[in-house]
């Protein structure tokens, strides 16, 4: 596959079923807590609370007063990889085991056994998105979860489970192009109904990203959805951290290499202090080599 | 007559708790480069991801050894510690200017350019073991942040990236003055032959170094009485 893919989202098709959410953890395997109250309330129906190390994705649900006065605009968001082609995540990996398919889907996916568990990818993330299974103090076994587009399942010629299930057809998969283009068509439809801060969320965002999102309302209204997002600059800087180290070390070895060089054979007399005298003197051949002159403020 | 008899004197310059601190640390921060290396170099993280496990994980534990044993040096020996630091805040003399002119052609010309007489600590080497200082403090608080921001609470993200980029700088910084201080104390360049001995023998230097290195500091502890016959001249 070298054709770019990505997974189109409509929220104003979405009824926040959650069924995504749950053909996520059965694909990926990722267990939920089965204890009694175990999820914490948010005061919405969004459950978890947010991304969690075993949560790959969410139906976020915010809501807010008409100005109408008349009910509520109820807004059903989906939050997870966005899958950027400037993916901040890939920039500040230090172990390469975060990348892009190589396939050309262009879909960020990961090596575990690469991750070290440094974290430094969820700071990359515009979308605050990656999450590490475990956060102990000493460090040892944590490893990153996101969302990896069920790259296993694209190769096998099929769509991620999210997009399988999906009952009102709110998700889909398939070329960018052509999701972008069902996109601005929904987007056009949904402001002639009078959303007129309906928009398309992905097409430019980082780079161009693999998850395209049709939003019916303004992004205030969803969770982690930030205007013009791209990688913090210092993802960029960090990349240049590397070869100034090298420039660093060998300028300083090269450096100090010639300079023992220019000290082969160096030799230098023993001396001797006179503390009475104040006179430093030559061992080898009892000269005074310096005088100090208390008298005149000589130390 | 003129006098024959020159017994070869030592000068104590540092004392065992100094030199406990100095190569705690200086091994710690052997450590913590080697182990840092798997999180700076993605290919050689790559390559070996259960010995980067591992390295992470020593990283954590020796970078607490790092900043926790200056400190309690520091606290337990009070009196020491406030020496230390006038030691490197003192007024810059003629001297010290001539020192840092001469410093480079001196590293490079040892045989034919001769360095003026130094106080205690020369000004070279205050503004290297500043620069390390500086660094360390920069380098523990910045480590702390990484370790702890995604561990005990969540730092943020912009938090995260500042923290790395102040780590990874004062690698850098680390790595660059690091070389040189291991060159010059271990007495790899030939002028400074015999220094080693000042952090990891007996903190002693000999008359005849001290003179040359630091001559205004000998001259004035031999005049004070502060040095010992280390063998009588025969």
């Amino acid at each position: 596959m070298s054709e770019e893919m990505a997974i189109y989202y409509d929220a104003s098709k979405c009824t926040a079923c959650r069924g995504c959410q749950a053909a996520c953890k059965v694909w990926n395997e990722l267990p939920s807590p089965i204890d009694f109250n175990a999820g914490v309330c948010t005061g919405t129906y969004q459950n978890p609370a947010d991304l969690d190390p075993h949560t790959r994705l969410i139906i976020t649900f915010n809501e807010r007063e008409r100005e109408n006065g008349y009910g509520v605009d109820w807004a059903f968001g989906r939050r997870s990889c966005m899958h950027c082609t400037n993916a901040g995540c890939v920039n500040v990996c230090p172990s390469g085991a975060l990348y892009h398919d190589p396939d050309g889907t262009g879909l960020v996916i990961y090596d575990k056994d690469k991750c070290i568990g440094c974290q430094y990818c969820r700071s990359g993330c515009p979308f605050d998105v990656p999450r590490h299974t475990g956060v102990g103090v000493q460090g040892a076994g944590i490893k990153i979860d996101k969302c990896t587009g069920c790259i296993d399942r694209v190769r096998n010629g099929r769509k991620p489970a999210c997009v399988t299930t999906c009952q009102p057809n709110a998700l889909d998969f398939g070329p960018r192009s052509e999701m972008l283009e069902k996109a601005h068509a929904r987007v056009d439809a949904l402001k002639e109904k009078g959303f007129a801060d309906a928009s398309v969320y992905g097409e430019t965002e980082c780079g161009g990203c693999h998850t395209i999102m049709v939003l019916k309302y303004d992004r205030s209204m969803y969770t982690h959805v930030p205007e013009n997002a791209e990688p913090n600059g210092m993802t960029e800087a960090l990349g240049f951290m590397k070869p100034l180290a090298a420039v660093g070390a060998v300028g300083i070895v090269a450096g100090l290499g010639l300079s023992f060089l220019t000290g082969v054979g160096y030799k230098r007399d023993r001396l001797y202090y006179d503390e009475k005298a104040h006179d430093e003197i030559d061992v080898d051949t009892g000269e005074v080599v310096k005088h100090i002159d208390k008298e005149k403020g000589e130390r | 007559m003129a006098r024959t008899n020159y017994p070869e004197r030592d000068i104590q310059r540092h004392s065992l708790q100094t030199r406990l601190t100095h190569d705690v640390v200086a091994i710690a921060c052997i450590w913590l480069a080697i182990s840092g290396l798997f999180v700076f170099v993605p290919s050689l993280a790559a390559a070996f991801p259960d010995v980067a496990q591992g390295m992470r994980m020593s990283h954590r534990i020796v970078g607490a050894i790092f900043i926790i044993v200056p400190i309690l040096s520091a606290i337990t020996a009070p009196k020491g510690f406030k020496a230390f630091l006038h030691k490197y805040f003192v007024k810059w003399t003629p001297e010290d200017v001539e020192f840092m002119k001469k410093f480079v052609p001196y590293m490079l010309g040892p045989k034919k350019v001769h360095m003026p007489d130094q106080d205690e600590v020369k000004s070279g080497q205050r503004i290297a073991d500043g620069a390390m200082v500086l660094a360390a403090i920069l380098i523990a608080v910045s480590g702390l942040v990484l370790w702890l921001g995604t561990s005990v609470f969540h730092a943020g993200a912009t938090a995260e990236l500042v923290m790395r980029l102040v780590h990874d700088v004062c690698f850098i910084l680390f790595i660059v003055f690091g070389l040189a201080h291991i060159y010059l104390g271990a007495g790899i360049f030939q002028p400074y032959r015999g220094t080693a001995r000042l952090m990891w023998k007996d903190g002693k230097v000999s008359e005849s170094n001290a003179l040359y290195h630091w001559g205004f500091w000998a001259r004035k502890e031999i005049e004070e009485g502060n040095v010992e016959v280390a063998k009588e001249e025969k």
